[in-house]
Parts: structure tokens; C-alpha cells; sequence
């Protein structure tokens, strides 16, 4: 609550040019003499980058710049990869839940984005850079979630993540069988976990019928043209955007999203995806992982999880501050996730805990900020490490990012400084003195009036 | 006689009795269709000023125009020394003409969850044609600041409804018609019920499919029709036949976009629907998507309430970055986009009364618009935007009579209407009066209780400022707001416009304050009065 309240002392204080994105880079930019944390390849202390254009160029030791590159000094600074937050809800205009149906799978996020939510420019200043974005929990099947970049001060469409895969967000338990929802209202279909996975199966059956009926169209559709218009050409079946939707859950075009706590819902759902050939990516929450860890390895689904958050439902008390580390460690692919705009400017504190708590290494711990969601997201080629040819999404801290009292202090995309703390704080003085002297100006020359009355 | 027939009535009823009477009686015609406006200074807004010249209007239609104009001996004469005429101004959308109809909404659809398409905002049947109302108070609003046509539409919702245009001369909407039906309304409010569609997402969702689904349909009808023998016939589906009627008839889809995020959904939607369209601009932010609006040749309707969108960093940044920017930021809105080349009129929505309109305007003017850009976007433009560039938007003989006849220049803060001419039709404004009569000898700001003979009570609001008065009054039949009256010495004089029963109804008040209690008389038309007494509510 009170970081809440300083956060908004500050939102108050900001002036908007203070928050002024993207410097512009000349001919390339060298980050000198780090200790840069590379993820793929050890770390290299007093380490350089080169960056051109939006990409890593090199990176090593004693790279000398070129006449024209801009340097920047880190000297006893440490760089990581951009951190990645594979579970958000924030830069979304309106409600994060289509309440009305049960299913909506056609429900996109990508037609809402908000490129101006101040919670993009906040978790930069956490060196977040990528984000995924995404429906809430309230429908077994909620629609389309979307991988952003967080080019802040653009347009909706500058925020996209290009290459990455869409996603459909899906959410079993509680949330979907509606059970916290006191209010009036009509209650909806359905009110169990068996209903909610019938629910879902019966989509899927509800989309193969679809697809058929639209094979059959394309096969009538030949023949009558083949057949040199004898017959007037067949009428195509009518479009539903919802079915197309999960018709491309079926055809794994669209990468499965899946809110699950419980183990058992979770080795459930396994079995229908598996069923019906569907690309189940990634568990969203899956606190009770741990118990199943060798079932999820062997299926290969990932879980976006909490470093320490649990028990704030009933079915969220089976957990433990170990479980990601204990999952980790057991092969599975874990990602440490924000889920909140808040927590999002401080993830490198939460996979701290991992090290903490459940004694993974510091290099996995910050795997779970940043290839592991990468992977997950189907967005590692471009970013996750500190490698030449990806993007240079970089996030650059005072101390070790895991250390309790390190601070980030510059966050770089595609080879623009987005966030630069010291200019930050700079124009936000500015602004402040600026305003003063406003204020003082216009108080003088009231008094001022006042005395040429009198 | 009425007035006997008055006195004999029952508690209650006199006002039913005022409605039958006027139903015997003709409406309020004008018995003149011949002016002549002599000597006055014409902006014609079709060529340059002429510095004194005379305007012949007859049978609706201006005939004549310019210096050296014979005067017709049938004409009756207006002096227009002193005035200055100009086009009447067009309220390219707005929705305040239009009298909701009154209806409880059912506290037990919550628990039912049995919700209609009206609480989802699917209301593509409402016809701004059904329910404008074009009473004598409600054009004198407009009238008052120069306005004499205005685009109508329902703007409530997704599917919104369906807009006409009217030429705002009449009372009778059959004679104040224009284009009846000539766009249709979309916008991105869900309803806020459980219901689908219940977000801004899944309002996007539904347009989508309900676009495809109308376009579907349209293909399945003419197939049937083509081919009855052997194909199967599509279901009536009436909101479907209206989208695809629209679409196919080339009519505009008015998008209602609160911010700019939403013009960029607008003009994608309209990109795959391949339709003609305008964006109503909300939110004041087209000028933030300027090279997106030139790509797709888009029309605005610029409002000028100049509010920040909640999505604005200003908005979220706290009320002194919002207040400052809508003082400083949001006014230039529209001078951009005069800057840019993006065609625009000005639309009411958001400012919804006139003088509110109009004082955005000038704010806008004074961010930076010039003004006979800002006289366009009122006038030659939105006559362009609707295909009525023949008929409207400029005084030259043939065009439709609607003018204005003022002191001062258009758009300034001394521009004093004192005639409005729509459709032929005068109208002498009463502002003049105020500043004529005494200083106000009473302030009767607050709540009163009056009771007309007869037994009736109404209870009145009274906002007054200075010697002008304005308020709003509670009957039986419902509330009803009035602005345009006045108070000099201890008299009190205003008008206002009333539906009982469906039927418009123009009553003037006039009374004698003394201290807490007034008494005077109510006036319907011509056919009729009541006494009345009143005592303030403490």
C-alpha cells in the first residue's frame, strides 16, 4: 500500500516531458565496461556491447567504438537482457474480462491496446522490455492475448511484438465457474471444474463442425468451377469469428494460455489438448506444479508462475515458496510473472526470492525473467540473451540485479534508452523548480497589482 | 373563451385541455413568406463581404442578394443597418434535439439476466426522425447562436441508431426534414451489464461479426431471390437489413470515437468494411492521427468540449496535468487539423447546448483556428459532408433561407443574434428585450412552488444571471429545462416547451415578484391563460 502511494506522489510530480521516450542514438551505441550478464554465455566482467541500429552487434571485451558510435560508460554497473513478463494485464483500454459469454474466443486484445497506459513507461523503469498481455480468468476460453515491446510513446501498433505468436488465453478453477462472483445476476454455466472442461471440449467439437462444413464449401467449390459454371457457384457457409478462433486453437496456430491452480485440473486439461492436438504452451499461476512436475516436463508445458503468493483463495493454499524453484529444478520451464502493474517494476526482486527460498542458482533465477519466458512466448530468437544478431533489449542496474538494493537505472530497446533514471530525475526536478517559479512569478505579480491599487 | 373554459376546469387537467384546443386550432403559421432585409453588411460566405446590400428571401428560399436589390412591394421590410448578415450555422452532429423517451429500467433483469439489445447498446431501429423534438424552446436554443440546421443522431450504444438532417424552421419535423435517415451511428461504450458484448474488446468483436453477419445475409437474400427453386431462404433479420441497407445504399457510418485510439479502431473497421464514413472525434484527439486520417480521406465532426480522454497520459498523470492540458492542449485539436488539410465540421456532441457549442468554438478560434475556417467547419463544410452544398451553407439566391441577421462579427463574444431566418421562417430573438427593460429589482435563484388556478403545481428551478433566466421545471408530465427568459425591475418572463402526451406545447410565463411570492399568468399560444401565484421553497 504505501509503495502504491509513493508511486502516485510521484505520477503527480511528473511532468509529461519528463517522461519523454526514446533517445535518439547516433550511428550505434557502445555500453562500455559492464559486468554483463549475458544468460547464454557466463558473465563477463568489464564487458562491452555494441549495438547498431536495433540489434546487438558484438559483444565482448575491449570493443573500440566507432568515430560515429555514442558511448556509454558502466562502470561497476551490471547488464541483463531486457526482463520479459509473460503474464500481464496492463495496456489494455477497457475490461481486461468480456464478461457477457462464456466463451470468447474472438475476443482480441490487440483491437484495445493502449499505448499510452503509464504502466508501459513504469515497468521500463523495472528494465522490463517485452511483455505479454492478456485477457483476465473470467471464461474457460477468454480470446486473443499479444507479445508487446515496449516502444512507449508510440502508437498501439509500434507496441507489437512482431514474429511473436498470438495466444489464446484460457482459465480453469474458480474464476471460470464464476464461484467469488457474489453480486446479482443470473448465474452462468458452468459451476464445476467438469463443466468447465466440457465447456471447452465442446467448443472444440462446436469448431471441427465448422471446419468441416467450410472443407466441404472449398470441395463444392472447386467441383463447381471446375465443372465451368453449370450450377451457380455453392453459398459459403456464414463466417463466425468465434469458431474461427478456436479453429485455430486446433490447428495450434494460436498458442494456448492456460489459468490453473490445482494439479489435477491441470494433468486434466493435458489430456484433452493432447486429445485434440492443441498447443498448450504454458500454465498461467500453476501453483500446485511442483506435485505434477515430471508430468508437465514430459508433456512440455511451461508454468508462469509467483515467487511468493499464495493462499489468497482456497484453491491457491497448495503451494510453497519453493514451488518454482522445485519445478525448476525437476527440468520444468519456469517463468517468474508480474500479473500486476505494480509488480511488474520489480520482478528482479521476485526471482530473487527463487535464490532465496528455494535455492536456485543466480543464473536460473534470472533465466525466469528472461529466456524462459522468451521461450515460452516463442520470442527467443529475437530476445532473452545478451547475444549477437538479437535484438538489444537491455536492462542496466546499479548493483546485481538480484541484489535487495539494486536499483535500474537505464532500460534500452531495440537499441533506444527508454528509461535513462539520472535524466528522469533531472527533468523531474526541472519541472518542479520550473513550476515554483511559475507559482512565485505569478504571486509577485499579483502583489504586485495589489500595491498599484492601493 | 378559453380562458372561461380555464376557469371551469377540474384540478389537474387544464393542461389536457390546452392540448385539445390546440389541436382545433392551426398551427403557429407565419403569415408573411416575403422579407426583405435591407441595408445590412452580408457575409455570404460565397464571395466577398458586401458592405451594405439587401437580402430578399420568399417562400423559404433566399431569391435575391446583394447591393442595389429592388425592394418587392409584397416584402415586409427588415432594417438591417447596424446588423450584419451571415449563413446559418450547422450542428454537423449532435444528439440534444432529440427527446429520450422516458423508461424505468427493471431492477429484476440484474437477477434474470434476461437483458433485450437495447441494454447491450444494440439499438440499430432508433430513428433521430421518431424522437427529435423541435419545440419552439428547444430550436430557440439554437436559434439564439446562430445555429438553423443540425444533424440528428441517437449516439447512444454500439449500433446506435439512425441520424437525419433538419433544417431547424419549424416546429412540424415532416416540414423541418432535410435527408431523413442518412447515417448511421457506431460507438464504443458496452452496456454495463453481464452481457455480451460487456467490453471494449468485445465491442470490437461484435462489430466485427455483426458487419460480416449483415454483409451474409444481404448475399443469402439476393441469392434466394435469384434463385428460389432448390435454395434455402434466409431468416428476416431486421438489425442485419439495416446495417446491410446502409452499407449497400452508400449511406455514412458515423463513428463516436472518445479517444484516438479508438479513430485508429474506426478506421480499420471502416478499411475492411470498405464503407463511407465520418469520425466524430470525441475526445478531441483526430489531431494526434493526422497521417492515418489524410491515408484513409477521412471526415471529421470535430466537438469542442475539450475534455481529456481517462486513456490520455494528462488524464492519468493527475487533475492538474488534465486541467492544463484541456486549457492548453485540447483547444488546438481542431486548428491542427485545419493546419493538416483534414476536412471537418464542428458536431455539438459532448457540449450539447448551443452556447456551450459556440463558446468552444471560440475557444478553439482562440487557440489558433482561424476564423473563417472555424465559419467553414459551420457552415460550406458540413453542407458538403451531407450533399447539401446546393441547398445550404452559403447566402446566394436559390439556397435555402437560413440566415443570420446579428450585430457584431460571427463568432466573436459581442456577436448579438437579433434574427434568425430558418427556412424562410423569422425569428426575432428575444435577448434584447433584457437589455432593453429595467436592471433586475429581484434575484429569484432557487426552487419555487407554482400554482396555476385550476389546482395544478409545478415546481420550478430558477438560475438567473443578471437580467437572464433560465431553469428548469418540474410538471405531472414530467421535467422540463428553459433557458432564454428574463427578469427587469420585478417582472419575470420565460418560455418553455413542453410534451404531454406526445404533444409539444409552447406555455409563457410572466409574473410579479414581490419578496418570496410571485403572481402572474401562464399563456398557451393563443388560446388561452391561467392565473398563477408562487411562493419560493425555502
Amino acid at each position: 500500500m504505501k509503495s502504491r502511494m509513493t508511486i502516485l506522489l510521484a505520477a503527480l510530480l511528473i511532468a509529461p516531458a519528463a517522461l519523454s521516450p526514446a533517445r535518439p542514438t547516433a550511428k550505434g551505441l557502445l555500453l562500455k565496461n559492464g559486468n554483463v550478464l549475458t544468460i547464454s554465455g557466463g558473465t563477463i566482467a568489464g564487458g562491452d556491447i555494441l549495438i547498431e541500429g536495433k540489434t546487438i552487434a558484438r559483444v565482448g571485451k575491449n570493443i573500440a567504438p566507432g568515430p560515429a558510435t555514442d558511448v556509454i560508460d558502466l562502470k561497476g554497473k551490471w547488464v541483463m537482457p531486457g526482463i520479459i513478463d509473460s503474464h500481464s494485464h496492463i495496456a489494455i483500454e477497457g475490461n481486461v474480462n468480456e464478461m457477457g459469454d462464456l466463451i470468447t474466443a474472438e475476443v482480441d486484445v490487440k483491437d484495445v491496446l493502449n499505448p499510452e497506459d503509464i504502466n508501459i513507461f513504469y515497468a521500463l523503469t523495472g528494465g522490463v522490455t517485452s511483455i505479454h498481455t492478456m485477457h483476465g480468468s473470467a471464461n474457460p476460453i477468454g480470446g486473443r492475448g499479444i507479445v508487446l515491446k515496449l516502444r512507449w510513446g508510440g502508437s498501439a501498433k509500434d507496441l507489437i511484438f512482431e514474429g511473436a505468436p498470438t495466444t489464446s488465453k484460457w482459465a480453469l478453477g474458480e474464476n471460470p465457474k464464476q464461484s467469488n462472483m457474489t453480486g446479482p445476476g443470473r448465474a452462468r454455466y458452468p459451476k464445476t471444474r467438469m463443466g468447465v472442461e466440457a465447456a471447452i471440449r465442446k467448443e472444440f467439437e462446436d469448431a471441427k463442425q465448422y471446419m468441416r462444413e467450410w472443407d466441404d464449401y472449398n470441395r463444392k467449390l472447386k467441383d463447381s468451377r471446375a465443372g465451368k459454371g453449370k450450377k451457380p457457384l455453392p453459398l459459403p457457409p456464414k463466417k463466425d469469428y468465434r469458431l474461427e478462433a478456436v479453429a485455430d486453437i486446433l490447428r495450434s496456430k494460436d498458442w494456448v494460455r492456460c489459468h490453473a491452480y490445482q494439479s489435477e485440473e491441470m494433468l486434466s486439461i493435458m489430456r484433452l489438448c493432447k486429445e485434440y492436438g492443441v498447443k498448450l504452451v504454458c500454465f498461467e499461476h500453476g501453483l500446485e506444479g511442483y506435485r505434477i512436475a515430471d508430468e508437465l516436463v514430459q508433456y512440455g508445458v511451461a508454468v508462469s508462475t509467483f515467487a511468493d503468493s499464495w493462499a489468497y483463495k482456497w484453491e491457491a493454499f497448495g503451494t510453497l515458496p519453493h514451488s518454482a524453484a522445485l519445478m525448476a529444478k525437476r527440468g520444468v520451464l519456469v517463468a517468474i510473472n508480474s500479473d500486476d502493474a505494480e509488480r511488474m517494476r520489480r520482478l528482479f526482486n521476485d526471482a530473487a526470492k527463487t535464490v532465496r527460498f528455494g535455492g536456485l542458482t543466480e543464473l536460473e533465477a534470472l533465466k525466469t525473467l528472461t529466456i524462459n519466458p522468451a521461450i515460452i512466448l516463442g520470442i527467443e530468437k529475437y530476445t532473452g540473451t545478451i547475444e549477437t544478431g538479437k535484438d538489444a533489449d537491455l536492462a542496466v542496474f546499479s548493483r546485481h540485479p538480484l541484489d535487495p538494493y539494486t536499483v535500474c537505472e537505464m532500460t534500452l530497446v531495440d537499441g533506444k534508452v527508454y528509461f535513462d533514471r539520472a535524466k528522469y530525475l533531472d527533468d523531474r526536478i526541472k519541472a518542479e523548480t520550473e513550476k515554483k517559479k511559475k507559482e512565485e512569478d505569478a504571486k509577485k505579480a499579483k502583489d504586485k497589482k495589489i500595491g498599484a491599487e492601493e | 373563451m378559453p380562458r372561461k373554459i380555464l376557469k371551469q376546469t377540474v384540478p389537474g387537467v387544464c393542461l389536457f385541455l390546452l392540448i385539445s384546443l390546440q389541436a382545433q386550432l392551426s398551427p403557429q403559421e407565419s403569415l408573411h413568406r416575403v422579407w426583405a432585409v435591407k441595408d445590412c453588411r452580408i457575409l455570404s460566405l460565397s464571395g466577398p463581404a458586401v458592405e451594405k446590400g439587401s437580402i430578399i428571401i420568399r417562400n423559404g428560399l433566399i431569391e435575391a442578394v446583394g447591393p442595389n436589390i429592388p425592394i418587392p412591394p409584397d416584402a415586409e421590410v427588415i432594417d438591417g443597418a447596424k446588423l450584419t448578415a451571415w449563413p446559418g450555422f450547422t450542428d454537423a452532429l449532435g444528439q440534444s434535439l432529440l427527446k429520450w423517451p422516458e423508461e424505468k429500467f427493471d431492477a429484476a433483469k440484474i437477477y434474470s439476466g434476461d437483458f433485450t439489445d437495447k441494454d447491450k447498446g444494440i439499438t440499430p431501429e432508433l430513428k433521430a426522425f421518431d424522437l427529435v423534438n423541435l419545440g419552439k424552446a428547444a430550436i430557440e436554443k439554437y436559434h439564439t447562436h446562430g445555429i438553423t440546421a443540425a444533424e440528428v443522431l441517437p449516439d447512444k450504444g454500439v449500433l446506435t441508431g439512425q441520424a437525419s438532417f433538419f433544417s431547424l424552421g419549424a416546429p412540424d419535423k415532416n416540414k423541418a426534414l432535410l435527408l431523413k435517415e442518412n447515417a448511421f451511428g457506431i460507438g464504443f461504450s458496452p452496456a454495463g451489464f453481464l452481457v455480451y458484448p460487456n467490453s471494449l474488446m468485445g465491442v470490437v468483436a461484435y462489430l466485427r461479426q455483426a458487419f460480416s453477419d449483415a454483409s451474409y445475409h444481404a448475399l443469402a437474400k439476393s441469392r434466394w431471390q435469384k434463385e428460389m427453386r432448390g435454395s434455402e431462404r434466409p431468416d428476416y433479420n431486421g438489425q442485419q437489413e439495416i446495417l446491410a441497407g446502409y452499407a449497400a445504399s452508400k449511406k455514412s457510418f458515423i463513428f463516436l470515437c472518445r479517444n484516438q485510439h479508438d479513430i485508429r479502431r474506426a478506421l480499420s473497421l471502416a478499411d475492411d468494411w470498405k464503407i463511407d464514413f465520418f469520425i466524430a472525434d470525441l475526445g478531441s484527439e483526430a489531431s494526434l492521427v493526422i497521417p492515418e486520417l489524410k491515408k484513409s480521406k477521412a471526415k471529421v465532426l470535430c466537438t469542442v468540449a475539450f475534455k481529456a480522454p481517462g486513456t490520455s497520459l494528462y488524464s492519468q498523470l493527475g487533475k492538474e496535468q488534465r486541467e492544463k492540458a484541456e486549457k492548453d492542449i485540447y483547444p488546438k485539436n481542431p486548428a491542427r487539423l485545419a493546419e493538416a488539410g483534414i476536412p471537418f465540421a464542428f458536431s455539438s456532441l459532448g457540449t450539447d447546448d448551443p452556447k456551450s457549442f459556440i463558446e468552444g468554438i471560440q475557444k478553439a478560434v482562440e487557440a489558433g483556428l482561424p476564423r473563417e475556417k472555424a465559419l467553414d467547419a459551420l457552415t460550406g463544410a458540413p453542407a458538403l459532408f451531407f450533399g447539401l452544398d446546393k441547398a445550404l451553407g452559403t447566402i446566394e439566391p436559390g439556397k435555402i433561407a437560413n440566415l443570420v441577421l446579428a450585430t457584431g462579427d460571427p463568432l466573436t463574444k459581442d456577436a448579438k443574434t437579433r434574427y434568425v431566418f430558418a427556412d424562410g421562417q423569422k425569428f426575432e430573438l428575444k435577448e434584447a428585450k433584457a437589455k432593453e427593460g429595467e436592471k433586475p429589482a429581484v434575484n429569484v435563484s432557487g426552487k419555487w412552488e407554482l400554482s396555476v388556478e385550476g389546482g395544478l403545481k409545478l415546481t420550478v428551478e430558477f438560475m438567473q444571471e443578471e437580467g437572464a433566466l433560465s431553469g428548469k421545471m418540474t410538471t405531472p408530465f414530467g421535467a422540463f429545462d428553459f433557458t432564454g427568459g428574463t427578469v427587469s425591475g420585478k417582472e419575470v418572463y420565460f418560455e418553455m416547451n413542453i410534451t404531454v402526451g406526445g404533444q409539444q406545447l409552447d406555455l409563457y410565463f410572466s409574473a410579479t415578484v414581490e419578496g418570496d411570492t410571485m403572481r402572474g399568468s401562464v399563456v398557451q399560444g393563443t388560446q388561452g391563460s391561467a392565473e398563477f401565484t408562487g411562493k419560493r421553497i425555502p
